[in-house]
């Protein structure tokens, strides 16, 4: 079906893209669970060194190890942010002081713009359900990483929009898990990848 | 006492001294000779002074290359009902513009020329010169995106002209659908382009994302519904068809040509989906991936847009608005994927859609600059009638100086014969 959305995680060259593997399928089942959103069943790989990368206007990227895009990598991320797409980052690593961290924000800030903090009441806490801020994670506090709750998302925006939407606070880790799992949980903790994804869908 | 005879030759003298006496009198008059006042296109507007002085028993023709300037016209026109016979000759090119605001919150001034095939038209502004056009069947369009004070053409010497019009207030646009890639950036397309958007987007059972109010629909605040798939039913139909029959306009995108509410005012039936047969490379154009065709069209439907599978966007009049049905359920790929002008083309294409049907209450008419006609041989005709060959003068017909001549000479005759009759000398 022409409309239908389709998860798309971004394939980059220089690192470990792929480092979350279950959770495409967790994010389409909560999509499905919640919404009327026609959603494809499976998510597809796109490499962001490829112009058909904007057949998916909303990108999830993420990895623990440097990001160093390539010049067709970075062409092709300038063109999707100005076309109206939204690069969804998440840092693995939730460590700011992390490789993943300070290489990804740099090549973010120098293919479409500086990040800043996302305000706690922007549209995307309450595009579907209601949120104070962005959701804590149960890694922010594991350990591993910074041992920071981050109160906000960064952004860089595009106008009034976001156009890449950046977060330490690990979802990657948070989200990636069999979908079976939500039945085990008191509280789904997907449910912002719904706000996520509604936004970008209708913002 | 004088004879009957005697009576006869003395009148038929006199008779004879008073045309010979008119017919010295007559060209030794100068106004004799003013009795027709003929000028060109090149010295008309500096005769009507004189013109105008002259008594109305004198005839006034203007042989014309180009339709003369409307005041010279109404000037001619004055003249005509001040009892001169005016008239002209000569074939100026018929030619004539419009210039009409666009439906679009970038503005933007739509030209359209009439001259005859083959012409060369130049458009220009008070500021520059706007475009050119050779004239392929006897008209012509463009667009201008700003045009200032008036706005003046010029072909084989004649010019016309138009005042640039009132800029088209539109009010909001409102998008309804399903939350998805299509409703969001047609929305964004329409803000970017200037236009007020109100959204509806459905996302879960009575979950819907809405940006701006859309609780009553109405043309004081829309211009136009662009309904994205069939969620255009939660409207209602009776509230549709009141709207558009308003004036307000109604887009139907891809599946909303399928809609239960709008089916009254559909310009046709919705068809199953055609795809192209072989996908383009990785530069996407507008119905790349395909298009549902438009069938069995209202008999007051015209196709706007044709492919290989059908009619891909058609358009009818309901009431006093406009319905336009566009196949296109994808246009957001084209966006993103398409070429390097793709972004700005899509923008353009759906303003462009949506200003064709939105309603636009009607402004202030542009007043007349004075500058030019925009049909100056149609007016010189409203003015003075159609062009003649020769004037006519009413009531005031030269006599022949031979048949005056003629008639002295007979009278003489008869006077000498008359006499010889009776043995006089």
């Amino acid at each position: 079906m022409s409309g239908e959305f389709v998860f798309a995680t971004a394939q980059y060259e220089s690192g470990d893209w792929d480092s979350a593997p279950l959770l495409p399928a967790n994010i389409i089942d909560t999509i499905a669970r919640y919404t009327e959103i026609t959603v494809a069943p499976t998510g597809v790989v796109v490499a962001l060194s490829d112009v058909r990368m904007l057949r998916y206007p909303l990108l999830y990227l993420t990895g623990h190890l440097p990001v160093r895009f390539s010049d067709a990598e970075r062409a092709n991320v300038r063109r999707f942010v100005e076309r109206g797409g939204l690069l969804f980052v998440d840092d693995h690593n939730h460590d700011v002081d992390g490789i993943f961290h300070k290489t990804a924000t740099e090549e973010i800030a120098r293919t479409v713009g500086p990040l800043a903090e996302l305000p706690n009441d922007h549209p995307l806490y309450s595009a579907f359900f209601k949120f104070d801020g962005p959701p804590t994670t149960s890694h922010e506090l594991n350990g591993w990483g910074d041992n920071l709750v981050h109160k906000h998302l960064l952004a860089s925006m595009r106008g009034n929009r976001i156009g890449v939407l950046y977060s330490n606070k690990d979802y990657s880790s948070e989200w990636n898990y069999h979908p079976d799992t939500k039945r085990f949980m008191s509280v789904d903790n997907t449910r912002f990848a719904v706000n996520l994804i509604v936004y970008a869908l209708t913002a | 006492m004088r004879s009957r005879r005697r009576r006869l030759e003395i009148g038929c003298r006199i008779a004879a001294f008073a045309v010979l006496g008119w017919l010295i009198g007559t060209s030794l008059m100068p106004a004799a000779e003013r009795s027709l006042e003929r000028a060109t296109s090149r010295d008309i507007a500096s005769r009507l002074a004189a013109w105008t002085r002259l008594p109305p028993a004198v005839a006034l023709h203007a042989d014309l290359s180009t339709a003369p300037d409307p005041y010279v016209a109404d000037w001619l026109g004055a003249l005509r009902h001040a009892g001169h016979a005016v008239a002209w000759g000569g074939s100026p090119p018929a030619v004539a513009i419009a210039a009409d605001a666009l439906n679009d919150p970038a503005g933007g001034v739509l030209i359209d020329v009439a001259a005859p095939s083959g012409a060369e038209v130049t458009v220009r502004d008070a500021a520059s010169a706007i475009d050119s056009v050779r004239v392929a069947a006897l008209g012509a369009t463009m667009t201008a995106s700003i045009a200032v004070d008036s706005i003046v053409a010029e072909s084989r010497g004649q010019r016309f002209s138009a005042p640039v019009p009132e800029p088209a207030r539109v009010r909001a646009a409102l998008v309804v659908g399903q939350a998805g890639w299509e409703g969001k950036f047609v929305a964004r397309a329409l803000e970017e382009r200037g236009w007020t958007v109100m959204a509806r987007f459905g996302v879960a059972p009575r979950v819907e994302v809405t940006q701006g109010s859309v609780a009553s629909l109405d043309t004081s605040r829309f211009s136009v519904v662009i309904a994205i798939d069939s969620t255009i039913d939660l409207l209602g139909a009776a509230t549709l068809e009141r709207f558009v029959r308003q004036g307000g306009g109604l887009v139907l995108a891809g599946a909303a040509g399928a809609s239960r509410a709008a089916a009254s005012l559909a310009p046709g039936r919705f068809g199953a989906r055609t795809r192209p047969s072989a996908l383009p490379p990785d530069t996407i154009g507008l119905g790349a991936t395909g298009f549902y065709p438009v069938r069995a069209l209202e008999p007051n439907a015209s196709v706007l847009d044709q492919r290989a599978g059908g009619v891909s966007v058609a358009a009818r009049r309901v009431g006093a608005g406009r319905v336009i049905q566009v196949g296109y359920d994808d246009s957001w790929r084209w966006r993103m994927a398409g070429g390097p002008d793709a972004e700005a083309a899509h923008r353009a294409w759906w303003s462009r859609v949506a200003g064709g049907v939105a309603y636009v209450p009607v402004g202030r008419l542009a007043a007349e600059d004075g500058y030019g006609a925009a049909a100056p041989v149609a007016h010189l005709v409203e003015r003075i009638g159609p062009a003649r060959a020769t004037v006519q003068r009413a009531g005031s017909r030269g006599v022949d100086s031979r048949i005056l001549m003629a008639i002295i000479m007979i009278l003489l005759l008869t006077e000498w014969g008359s006499r010889r009759l009776r043995g006089l000398a």
